[in-house]
């Protein structure tokens, strides 16, 4: 590999090409319900450019691959967004709405958007209830040490086991999986933010205390500002394990949005349409980490020009 | 235990209690949430809904049952073969991408992609490839394992002192006393750091292809019991494969804290 050690942008381009190149290969090995190829030869462009290489190196297809990416692109269904689109503006509605109107004629954005509201709200009430009780335990330490030891057993305890649990106590409806997010994401951001209690000097609040601080100023100066870099981290560990969550109450009670997609799709023996699901829940698991990750780096910053 | 003065007092008993000892009040804390557990499912659940005391009931029975410990055994021993196989990839792949900068640019866009995928979501694939069998248990412990090993270990790899490798230089080491002799064991805390998260996703990993592909093990003995509105049964289970967490956990901590107590970070995840 000597003769790419100069470029490194090169090497990285290279072994994303020599993979898809690879996975391309396999593809067109194995039969479609067991594997697929990234471009294929079912629809369009990627059946004409099929037809065009094997013309071009003198083979002969004989069986058809449904690709990756086509199905992708076909389940995004372009056409149809700009089609409602073009009609909502036209009956008068406003950009926004007709740009959220036009959202709704493509399966993939449906899924994706009803996925992503679960995602939301399960975390988002994990971050409150895990920043809530972890910041309490940072005033309280007494409620720290009776808490911290079960806090430590669960956040070790797999909850996937508690899905069965779930699905026949609370049904299979928005809700409970709601609740499955919750309970995923949930012991990341309360354990996070209970290290970052539990190494709260008592100093602070006592000279605090000392100089008559008020209740609220005490939480707005220093409770709050020192867990808030912890509970920052545990946030990044949250969002990883909440898709996760959500993903296994979208497979596991009834499917919905990009589970329902997944699922759908292994049932047909479509290996296409489930490799193109994966490569949009893991291009949106790439996305809200790095998002994550930049809130992080801002917040550690913090955390360590306090310390 | 030295215990806040500034806070504010909560009660005088408490804090008696408090500065007597610690551990009364984790099990006063203990009985205040088991016993509220018990008194809204007596209050608001259906009567098959478990509680503390329909667990405490059937744990004697549950535990005593072969059933139970052949379903464990099921799946601890496919989580420690797949940890094993995990191991093993993971400290070549990560050894070389941490001592080779081409190889570390080569697959860091891979492995960071399948590390960043949520392991669920290659479950429907795996139960294609391998069927709806332990293989694709296996495979997923191994898919939820690898990658943070391999990171881990590149991480530990990259993170070597340059001083031991000029020392070691100059005593004339082969690079197979550099790769192995040095860079491996210097790396070593990283690797445990990576193997606890390991766990901790394989073990996940483990119940969730068996929720879904009903592989015989302890999750779907959880599923098959919670069915058969035998949630108490179902509990006992939970209760071992949190035990297995927390255990499997413990030991990691304690080899981290006994072979490398200067050693403060966290792993990747």
């Amino acid at each position: 590999m000597n003769w790419l050690a100069g470029y490194r942008t090169g090497q990285v381009l290279f072994s994303l090409f020599a993979g898809l190149l690879l996975w391309e290969i396999a593809g067109w090995q194995f039969n479609t319900a067991f594997f697929a190829p990234v471009l294929g030869s079912d629809v369009g462009f990627s059946n004409s450019i099929a037809h065009a290489l094997a013309n071009a190196f003198g083979y002969r297809i004989t069986e058809d691959h449904p690709g990756t990416i086509p199905k992708l692109i076909s389940s995004l269904d372009l056409p149809a967004i700009l089609e409602r689109y073009a009609d909502t503006r036209s009956g008068g509605a406003g950009i926004v709405a007709s740009i959220l109107a036009a959202f709704t004629a493509s399966d993939l954005l449906m899924a994706m958007g009803s996925s992503l509201k679960l995602f939301l709200t399960g975390l988002s009430f994990a971050l409150l209830a895990g920043l809530g009780l972890g910041m309490a335990m940072a005033r309280m330490p007494w409620l720290r040490i009776a808490l911290e030891d079960y806090i430590l057993g669960l956040y070790a305890t797999p909850m996937a086991a508690l899905i069965p649990f779930i699905l026949a106590i609370f049904g299979f409806e928005f809700w409970p999986k709601v609740l499955v997010v919750f309970l995923f994401a949930l012991f990341p951001v309360l354990y996070n933010t209970l290290e970052g209690a539990r190494s709260l000097k008592p100093e602070y609040l006592e000279v605090a205390r000392s100089f008559r601080t008020r209740e609220w100023r005490l939480w707005k100066d220093v409770i709050i500002p020192y867990t808030l870099p912890f509970a920052m981290t545990g946030l990044r560990q949250g969002v990883a394990r909440a898709l996760v969550g959500m993903i296994a109450g979208e497979i596991l009670l009834n499917p919905t949005g990009l589970g329902d997609l997944l699922i759908g799709s292994e049932r047909a023996f479509d290996m296409a349409g489930v490799l193109a699901t994966i490569l949009v829940v893991t291009l949106l698991g790439t996305v809200l980490m790095f998002l994550v990750r930049a809130i992080e780096t801002r917040y550690i910053k913090w955390g360590a020009s306090l310390r | 235990m030295s215990v806040s003065t500034a806070s504010a007092p909560p009660s005088r008993l408490l804090w008696a209690i408090i500065k007597a000892s610690p551990f009364a009040l984790k099990l006063l804390a203990g009985l205040v949430l088991f016993g509220l557990w018990e008194v809204c499912t007596w209050a608001f659940a259906a009567p098959f809904v478990t509680r503390p005391s329909g667990v405490i009931a059937k744990l004697p029975a549950a535990v005593m049952s072969t059933e139970l410990w052949a379903a464990s055994w099921s799946t601890l021993s496919a989580v420690l073969l797949g940890l094993a196989v995990s191991l093993v990839a993971g400290l070549l792949i990560g050894v070389a991408m941490g001592r080779q900068p081409w190889v570390n640019r080569m697959a860091e866009i891979w492995v960071n992609s399948f590390y960043a995928m949520p392991m669920v979501a290659v479950l429907p694939v795996l139960t294609m490839w391998f069927g709806y069998s332990s293989g694709a248990r296996f495979a997923i412990i191994v898919f939820a394992a690898l990658f943070s090993i391999i990171l881990n270990v590149a991480d530990g790899v990259r993170n070597v002192p340059r001083e031991y490798l000029e020392v070691a230089r100059s005593f004339r080491a082969g690079p197979r006393d550099i790769w192995f002799g040095i860079s491996l064991f210097a790396s070593l805390p990283y690797l445990i750091a990576g193997i606890r998260l390991a766990i901790g996703r394989g073990l996940v990993g483990a119940v969730l292809a068996e929720i879904y592909a009903s592989v015989s093990g302890i999750g779907f003995y959880i599923l098959s019991n919670a069915r058969a509105l035998e949630q108490d049964v179902a509990m006992c289970a939970v209760l071992i494969l949190a035990a297995f967490g927390i255990g499997l956990d413990a030991i990691m901590g304690w080899m981290l804290r006994r072979w490398f107590p200067w050693y403060r970070r966290e792993g990747r995840e």
